[in-house]
């Protein structure tokens, strides 16, 4: 329709009208395809499997296309070989993992990450009872690594990860999040295992054999290493469910080299918050260096940015969730007006219009009464005054399955992410992107960049890098991290939305703190990075 | 307030504002608007009928020559010039300055030497910057930008085809070197060329990546922009957006509207939707409809004596290694929207139906050479390709003081010579104001043929310039 004064007029009489209308950006369609795509694949079994249900993404035979293994909970981990073309019809190939069969059952959640520095992806099994390092190998095989690296897997019952490479060291250090410990007296309330930190040991071997407990442990659900405070050492944030702990809350662990884990306290500035943590995502909203926060629970997501008015240096946090509109904190369509319960959650940019757009897994726990049953999933699409606005159901994504990890990645390497979601005893559904929704079909939307940092050594896919991505006056921030979302993680391009740049100048602060030259890239490119080199490489599916 | 008053009210301004919209559809001798009822889009799609497409042009010419208005859309107090929308810090003081701009009434105004569509000679210059590499951009300080003279347009239909295709074909040759790669597992390098201009080597490995660093006159992606003396705009489209902004502070929806911005008012004149994409559409169809210059054949005997030996001493000294005289274009049909955009100039994949300005429908196409194998000559006197166009000891041409879009200070797009004898001054800033002046200035990749120039005798120099004074822009 062509506007007129006249059109305007009518809509301004009708308030209702036009706060109902859609907002003019572009709303990806996202089309289930599980099925047709040879995904086939359950995450269920009893009590201990109410969480967890992650998946992990990753190239696995040097295709670049990414591959998924899934946890099966008590049925079987799965891989999944993509088969993809680009920008056809998704298409995957389960693969047999020539595995004992005891390793790839009771998983909760994966995630992928090159301990090892091989070059080959390897993957974190987190499990009911004994946690796994599986060794990646040449196309896509992998081996149980415990006893070569000297790892205790632990019996705790483990539902978090997170990964990175502390100050010079040539191996990651590992933290594992655990859950309610059912052998305890009084189990299951008031009985959170201990988390614990794994530590390169000095010498040229790999090797896990002292790990540290990070006690007290208030049942963690997610967590991860974040430069919260632009020091460049990352701590560990955790999430933990207040469900079953007592006396607990949020944590924030110091972790500084070579030195002993240390909680931030209230003499620190941090600030005292019970949730039924579920996931953390990480993102920085306003590319200010400082990065927010998105925690799930059940009832509303947290939205937290660092207090400008705390004293500088404090990790105080202030939620921003209602302001912004992104509470999602009841289902958005349906009936059933009964608290969301949250568990995914991840910012990504779907509709590439360079905001960042923030995806939250919805599921009951089981058959919670006091919460909602039909509970689908979020997607807030960032708007450009800051607020969120809710489109899951206008994508499609809006099924009635109990969401729990999940994934985002452009599995078919046409500029638009894509998602895989775990969900708990029901199919996996796995959505295509096909664009932006129109009224004769889809259309692309804004342009787009996907980035790879290679270097030598250790540390090989600059876990722990930033990616500044500038084009006029804007800047655009992600960072190459192991760990958050709900169970789920993946490793390979990190994706940017550019809106309408076409071309964008790319800096790198690599995982040590030193920047590399500003790369000068086109956009609609993946792009390789390797570090000291002068120029970036394309890469072409 | 009673629930009568109300209705009375309402009934009132809902009048007034069916009176705006006829008044709209039925503009007033002495309406102020001059853009008046838009473009709609969807009525022009597909292949265009001859009339159709006189349709669009003969809208096209009427925005073209259009002098906007506050009340069309002129003013961007709370936007810059910058391609990419971006909002001012505070209003400036002056909406029209010649710097940051709004700079001009009309297109027109400047395009206008020696007809419209036509360059334009010194005081027709303009300040090229990003505009947004500093967010303090609207300085009037001129170290912030390039100033540049105004180009024609004649032709710019069949240059837009050309880059197209030579586009299509740079890409299709890298595919098929990382085809071989992949299918040989050895790294393949290979030479682009299209149309017979080399773009310099990459090698593709085997895994899919390409090195790029070996690349020469063209950007990464290996897309040909042929428009702005730099060479950094790929199509009619999208110069006509970013010029609309720039110039007159009319914002075209595609770019500056809520998809891309969240603001039906980006620029926060009080005007919402200032140009839509059918009228934008009108303008690119002008353009790319434009007769393109010709070369004539003169009356006087010593002028044409002298301008065929010009003819000769243009190839024998090296001017036409970059000023080809022809390059060879196997279609004359204009998709509109074009294949090489990205989003925030409409795109051909956005509409369901996009259309296809069929060139040969237009008289003037008639006239073009055709080579055996059907191709259409266009007589660009051009590569479209970047040249490093200043040396140590000729830098006159590398006189700018800031690189634009990745293309450092002293490289340039290769000048399109046809119509030179009408579009004078030369040179990207116009401030040269003869032929000879602006040939003795080409340093770096132009170096070798202007010194072959100096060297030769006044009367071949001469003749150099009697033939470029046959490459007009007929009115």
């Amino acid at each position: 329709m062509k506007n007129s004064p006249l059109f305007a007029a009518l809509l301004a009489l009708c308030p209702a009208a036009a706060t109902a209308a859609e907002p003019a950006m572009d709303i990806p369609v996202l089309a289930e395809q599980a099925r047709e795509a040879g995904i086939a694949h359950v995450y269920g079994g009893p009590w201990e499997y109410f969480v967890g249900g992650g998946a992990a993404s990753f190239d696995c035979n040097g295709d670049r296309y990414p591959d998924l293994m899934l946890a099966g909970g008590t049925g079987q981990t799965r891989l999944f070989v993509n088969r993809s073309a680009r920008a056809a019809a998704l298409k995957f190939e389960a693969r047999d993992l020539d595995l004992a069969e005891s390793d790839l059952r009771n998983v909760t959640g994966l995630y992928p990450i090159d301990f090892d520095n091989d070059g080959y992806r390897d993957v974190v099994l987190l499990r009911v009872g004994r946690n796994i390092l599986l060794k990646g190998g040449e196309d896509c095989s992998f081996t149980n690594a415990n006893r070569e690296f000297a790892f205790d897997g632990g019996r705790a019952w483990t539902t978090a990860f997170a990964a990175t490479f502390e100050g010079d060291a040539p191996y990651p250090t590992l933290a594992f999040g655990n859950y309610v410990d059912r052998s305890a007296p009084g189990s299951p309330w008031g009985t959170c295992h201990d988390n614990m930190l794994h530590r390169p040991q000095p010498g040229e071997r790999l090797s896990y054999a002292e790990p540290n407990a990070l006690s007290p442990g208030f049942c963690a659900l997610s967590m991860i290493f974040t430069d919260w405070n632009r020091s460049g050492t990352p701590s560990l944030r955790v999430t933990n469910d207040r469900h079953y702990y007592r006396d607990g809350e949020e944590q924030l662990w110091r972790i500084d080299p070579g030195k002993l884990p240390r909680l931030y306290r209230r003499s620190d500035g941090w600030k005292r918050i019970n949730i039924w943590g579920m996931g953390i995502a990480e993102g920085d909203i306003d590319a200010d260096g400082f990065p927010e926060y998105a925690l799930t629970s059940m009832g509303d997501t947290k939205l937290q940015t660092l207090d400008e008015e705390a004293e500088e240096g404090r990790p105080a946090y202030r939620d921003i969730a209602y302001e912004r509109g992104a509470t999602a904190h009841r289902p958005y369509t349906g009936d059933d007006l009964r608290p969301s319960t949250g568990w995914h959650s991840e910012f990504a940019d779907f509709n590439n219009d360079g905001l960042l757009d923030l995806y939250i897994a919805k599921g009951n726990v089981e058959e919670m009464p006091d919460f909602a049953a039909f509970d689908p999933d979020n997607l807030l699409l960032g708007q450009h005054d800051g607020t969120f606005f809710e489109a899951g159901h206008l994508s499609g994504i809006n099924l009635d399955r109990r969401g729990r990890g999940a994934v985002i990645a452009d599995f078919d390497l046409d500029g638009h992410l894509d998602l895989l979601v775990v969900n708990r005893e029901a199919p996996v559904s796995l959505f295509r992107n096909r664009g932006g929704k129109t009224g004769w079909g889809t259309r692309p939307m804004g342009n787009w960049l996907q980035i790879e940092l290679r270097q030598s050594g250790a540390n090989r896919n600059a876990v722990g890098a930033t990616i500044l991505v500038k084009s006029g006056n804007e800047t655009r921030l992600r960072k190459i991290q192991a760990g958050g979302g709900h169970a789920s993680g993946h490793a390979g391009f990190i994706h940017v939305g550019t809106g309408v740049a076409e071309r964008a100048q790319i800096r790198i602060q690599w995982p040590d703190g030193e920047w590399s030259p500003a790369y000068r890239v086109f956009a609609n490119n993946f792009v390789v990075i390797e570090r000291g080199s002068s120029e970036a490489r394309y890469w072409y599916p | 307030m009673p629930y009568r008053v109300l209705l009375v009210a309402g009934a009132a301004v809902l009048a007034l504002l069916a009176g705006a919209a006829l008044a709209e559809n039925n503009p007033s001798p002495w309406d102020e608007r001059t853009i008046g009822e838009q473009t709609r889009q969807a009525d022009y799609s597909g292949r265009l009928s001859d009339e159709e497409l006189k349709a669009l042009i003969e809208r096209g010419e009427h925005l073209f020559t259009a002098k906007f208005t506050t009340m069309d859309g002129v003013g961007r107090p709370m936007a810059t010039q910058a391609i990419i929308p971006t909002k001012r810090k505070r209003p400036v003081p002056q909406a029209f300055q010649r710097l940051p701009g709004m700079d001009s009434n009309a297109c027109s105004s400047c395009h206008n030497d020696p007809i419209v569509g036509g360059a334009g000679d010194f005081v027709t210059n303009v300040f090229v910057s990003e505009g947004f590499t500093n967010a303090d951009f609207d300085s009037t300080d001129p170290q912030f930008s390039n100033e540049r003279n105004t180009n024609h347009v004649l032709g710019a239909g069949l240059i837009e085809l050309l880059a197209r295709e030579m586009t299509a074909d740079l890409q299709a040759q890298r595919t098929e070197a990382l085809v071989r790669a992949r299918s040989t597992g050895e790294p393949q390098t290979v030479r682009l060329t299209t149309k017979g201009v080399e773009f310099g080597k990459i090698t593709a490995e085997p895994d899919g990546i390409v090195d790029l660093s070996g690349i020469d006159g063209v950007d990464t992606d290996l897309v040909i922009r042929p428009f702005s003396q730099k060479g950094v705009i790929g199509s009619l489209r999208q110069f006509t957006v970013n010029a609309l902004n720039h110039h007159h502070g009319i914002q075209a929806v595609e770019r500056f509207g809520p998809r891309w911005t969240g603001q039906d008012d980006f620029d926060e004149d009080g005007i919402a939707a200032e140009m839509g994409a059918g009228d934008v559409s009108a303008l690119v169809a002008w353009q790319a409809s434009r007769p393109p210059p010709t070369q004539i054949t003169p009356d006087q005997t010593q002028w044409q004596r002298m301008s065929e030996r010009g003819s000769t001493i243009f190839e024998d000294i090296g001017c036409s290694d970059c000023h080809r005289p022809a390059l060879p274009l196997n279609s004359l049909e204009f998709a509109d929207p074009g294949p090489v955009d990205g989003a925030g100039t409409l795109r051909q994949t956005e509409i369901a139906d996009g259309a296809v300005y069929d060139l040969a429908l237009l008289d003037w196409a008639e006239t073009l050479p055709r080579d055996e194998s059907g191709a259409v000559l266009v007589p660009l006197f051009g590569d479209l390709k970047r040249h490093k166009i200043a040396d140590q000891q000729v830098s006159a041409l590398g006189n700018e003081l800031l690189g634009q879009r990745f293309v450092d200070r002293d490289v340039f797009m290769t000048g399109e010579l046809w119509g030179i004898a009408s579009t004078d001054p030369y040179g990207h800033r116009g401030d040269l104001t003869t032929l000879d002046e602006v040939i003795r200035v080409h340093g770096g990749a132009g170096r070798a043929a202007r010194d072959r120039y100096i060297a030769l005798g006044d009367d071949d120099r001469e003749a150099l310039i009697a033939f470029l004074k046959t490459l007009v822009i007929t009115p």
